[in-house]
């Protein structure tokens, strides 16, 4: 088979992180998203993986090598063999690690301690090693056994509770919601703890907890409840200092979100609805009135919106300073004019060999790292990691090949 | 509260022009970190002082949402229409390792900051800006609040999940979901380019995008559409994976039940206790293979009758214990409550002058050798301007 960009290549990738080591035994989503930011700073980043242990998104398809999701979460890493489980797949294992800057693992709970990879094993042989453990209440604690996927985190850090319609039984966000997020408060504290590392050259454990992850994205809503008791029931799409404020039928059963921050935005909007017999309507003269009679503004919205077009609308509201964008669906998602045109999207070589496009980093940067590749066939990396790295000879690689080790 | 442990990120300048929730929260990662902010703030505060929730005392000092999100820096008043203002400014960025901002494209440039020009007129400062859509928003993107970003990036349309019937979309989670998410991403570059600066590196000009960064939370999905491997469509369940897994009313609250494979199912059923209606034209890999809408509707209703007996953290704990994946649905009276919370000490007491005591959510990593901890509670307005202008050898 054919390496499509050899990892040696790869060293000059850029990038305020490149020269940094990132070694990671992660599985489909948060624990894969905290490496791939990393790499997208410009860091190396292995992938330990074995045909007996596989990252159950490259299970998602016949070809373990192009599974979509896969892909999507795993661009620009090297991938090595190495069975874990086995003895001198363990050692290995330490070998990789003692060479590393950062290692990132999200397995069930206890699982790499099982495997005899937890921190006060592996710190003996790399005492600067920054160890990332994402789970989904963390490693320690009374709860610390439980576990769940992506909107368990979101029911159980508070976010699931907030979002629903009045009156109704909570809906929760997006089932997607929750591993990103938790994948990237992983990859700031890790970067916090290199930069301790470059000083010090001491290492440490770092314990991530998804459902916390998910609580500090409505820490403002838990500091008013801490500050004076408030409760927050749902209430559909209510802000406390906006309205009209939420999602609002167009033609053709699209939608926009329309946002009104000031009783000037209101006052433009009224006139664009209904003139100045609407403006000067003094039901809706200021916030509080606004919230009042909630009921009766958003009727008036809403039958202004429904039949006009969502991007004709989303103009007419920007030019009047009035904050407003169209609700995009996945045929809008993919198509968004705005990404294709700013360098959001790269070009990178896939496992064919060709060229394929994948989704960038959210930001841009001066002096960025260059993005080479897409995700890594299994064991793509075999040669360089066992070779180059560990000093194994081709003969000894061929045996431990033989052994199931490398498998 | 003092601390024996060093800090991460000690001895790094950062000066704080921000005056919105996404770039105070950005400072706010890095101050507790030990980073000394420097937040400039108008001489009438910064705006987010006049946002809720409130506690006891009087503007500019009552905001709970900026005292959360200014734990552990300075306020600085100046006024950076003047030119005495604009001078001191430029003595602290000359001293700065970094400068965080979230104002609209263009603002910067009015203060003599200009992005494009950071390399000369600044050289090796890292300056970030926050923006909702990038210094390079578009004519219709130009005004923006977090729920325009949520929308814009997918979320909106697709919250909740299993709208089958097209509702109205909802907003999210708070009002500051894409702020926060932001200012995470806004950090890690930031922290990302200064250690390299410290190495010998360049100073850098970071432009975070909040609808970039809510985008890209998507990326396992819509990685898979923009190549074709996944269908898109208008539905607004695209993003969904099917299934009866939802959040269900109980006897206290409510609890959120997934369920995706035979061994759950099988799990479930013992916990329950060999419910007769799982009989009913349930074969045993339904949830894998034969997963239906009456079969899904029929689960709901069936276990919304069990779980009106039980109570969420019981009826949670039981079936964690059994492999059965059921969680409450916490709200916040439950989340300072938890003993996981507690164990991991995710709440921090802190003493604000004007708001009195209060516990302080936290962030979600433990940290051995460099916890992140709150020093002090958010600034006094100008509190710190006569000792930063002295420091900078003037008079204030």
């Amino acid at each position: 088979m054919t390496t499509t960009m050899p990892a040696q290549t790869m060293r000059a990738r850029g990038g305020p992180l490149q020269g940094v080591r990132v070694v990671e035994l992660t599985k489909v989503w948060a624990g894969p998203y905290t490496g791939k930011l990393l790499a997208f700073l410009g860091a190396e980043v292995i992938r330990v993986e074995s045909r007996s242990a596989l990252d159950s998104s490259r299970w998602f398809s016949e070809d373990i090598d192009n599974a979509p999701g896969y892909q999507a979460v795993n661009p620009q890493k090297l991938s090595v063999q190495l069975d874990t489980r086995t003895p001198e797949g363990r050692e290995l294992m330490l070998k990789l690690l003692a060479s590393a800057d950062v290692f990132i693992e999200n397995l069930r709970p206890g699982a790499i301690k099982r495997a005899g990879l937890g921190y006060e094993e592996v710190r003996k042989v790399n005492p600067g090693l920054v160890y990332v453990s994402i789970g989904m209440y963390g490693n320690d604690g009374p709860l610390a056994y439980q576990s769940g996927y992506a909107p368990c985190f979101a029911a159980l850090g508070g976010v699931s509770a907030m979002v629903g319609y009045e009156g109704e039984t909570p809906q929760g966000m997006n089932i997607r919601y929750g591993d990103s997020t938790t994948g990237t408060c992983a990859a700031f504290a890790a970067v916090t703890a290199l930069r301790h590392k470059r000083r010090t050259g001491e290492g440490q454990f770092i314990d991530v907890s998804a459902v916390e992850a998910l609580s500090t994205m409505i820490g403002d809503t838990i500091m008013a409840h801490a500050v004076n008791g408030s409760a927050t029931p749902c209430d559909g799409n209510r802000h406390a200092e906006m309205a009209p404020h939420g999602a609002y039928p167009s033609r053709n059963g699209e939608w926009i979100s329309i946002a009104v921050n000031s009783d000037q935005a209101w006052k433009s909007l009224a006139r664009l609805i209904g003139g100045d017999a609407l403006v000067g309507d003094s039901r809706f003269a200021d916030l509080p009135s606004r919230q009042r009679n909630l009921g009766e503004l958003e009727r008036i919205v809403e039958e202004w919106t429904r039949s006009r077009d969502a991007s004709e609308l989303v103009t007419s509201l920007q030019s009047e300073g009035i904050a407003a964008a169209k609700s995009l669906n996945t045929i809008d998602l993919v198509a968004d004019p705005d990404l294709w045109g700013s360098g959001y999207f790269h070009s990178v070589l896939d496992v064919k060999g060709e060229q394929r496009p994948i989704m960038g980093p959210s930001w841009y940067m001066t002096e960025p790292a260059r993005l080479m590749r897409g995700s890594p066939r299994l064991g793509e990396d075999n040669d360089y990691v066992l070779g180059d790295i560990l000093g194994i000879s081709p003969s000894e690689r061929a045996r431990l090949a033989a052994d199931g080790v490398t498998v | 509260m003092t601390s024996t442990n060093p800090s991460a990120l000690a001895g790094l300048r950062i000066v704080e022009l921000a005056e919105g929730v996404a770039g105070e929260f950005c400072g706010k990662l890095l101050s507790d970190f030990g980073a000394e902010v420097i937040k400039i703030e108008r001489p009438c505060g910064s705006p987010v002082r006049r946002l809720s929730p409130f506690g006891r005392g009087e503007a500019p000092e009552n905001s709970a949402l900026f005292a959360y999100a200014n734990t552990s820096k300075r306020s600085v008043v100046l006024d950076l229409e003047t030119e005495a203002g604009r001078s001191v400014l430029e003595k602290l960025l000359l001293r700065a390792d970094a400068v965080v901002d979230d104002h609209e494209p263009g603002w910067l440039a009015r203060y003599g900051i200009d992005p494009a020009g950071i390399p000369e007129s600044h050289p090796g400062l890292v300056l970030c800006s926050i923006t909702p859509f990038g210094q390079d928003a578009g004519e219709t993107q130009r005004h923006a609040e977090d729920l325009n970003v949520f929308h814009a990036s997918g979320w909106g349309y697709h919250t909740p999940s299993g709208n089958a019937r097209g509702r109205t979309p909802l907003k999210g989670a708070g009002r500051f979901l894409a702020s926060y998410e932001a200012a995470f991403d806004a950090a890690l570059c930031m922290t990302a380019a200064l250690m390299d600066r410290e190495a010998g590196g360049p100073g850098r000009f970071i432009d975070v995008s909040a609808h970039r960064v809510l985008y890209s939370r998507l990326d396992y999905v819509l990685g898979q559409m923009i190549i074709g491997d996944m269908d898109v469509s208008e539905a607004h369940t695209a993003l969904d994976l099917g299934g009866p897994a939802a959040v269900l009313p109980c006897r206290d609250g409510f609890v959120y039940v997934w369920l995706s494979d035979e061994t759950m199912w099988c799990e479930l059923r013992r916990m329950i206790g060999d419910a007769p209606w799982m009989d009913e034209d349930f074969p045993p890999n339904w949830l894998q293979l034969a997963c239906t809408t009456d079969r899904v509707n029929r689960t709901r209703r069936h276990l919304s009758e069990w779980l009106a007996t039980q109570d969420k953290h019981a009826v949670s704990e039981e079936a964690q214990k059994r492999g059965v994946m059921i969680v409450p649905v916490n709200n916040p009276e439950d989340l300072m409550a938890s003993p996981q919370y507690r164990f991991r000490e995710y709440f921090h007491r802190l003493e604000h002058p004007v708001l009195g005591e209060a516990l302080y959510p936290t962030v979600p990593y433990r940290m051995s050798a460099t916890p992140p901890m709150p020093s002090q509670p958010a600034p006094l307005l100008g509190g710190d301007t006569q000792a930063v202008v002295s420091e900078l050898g003037g008079q204030a």
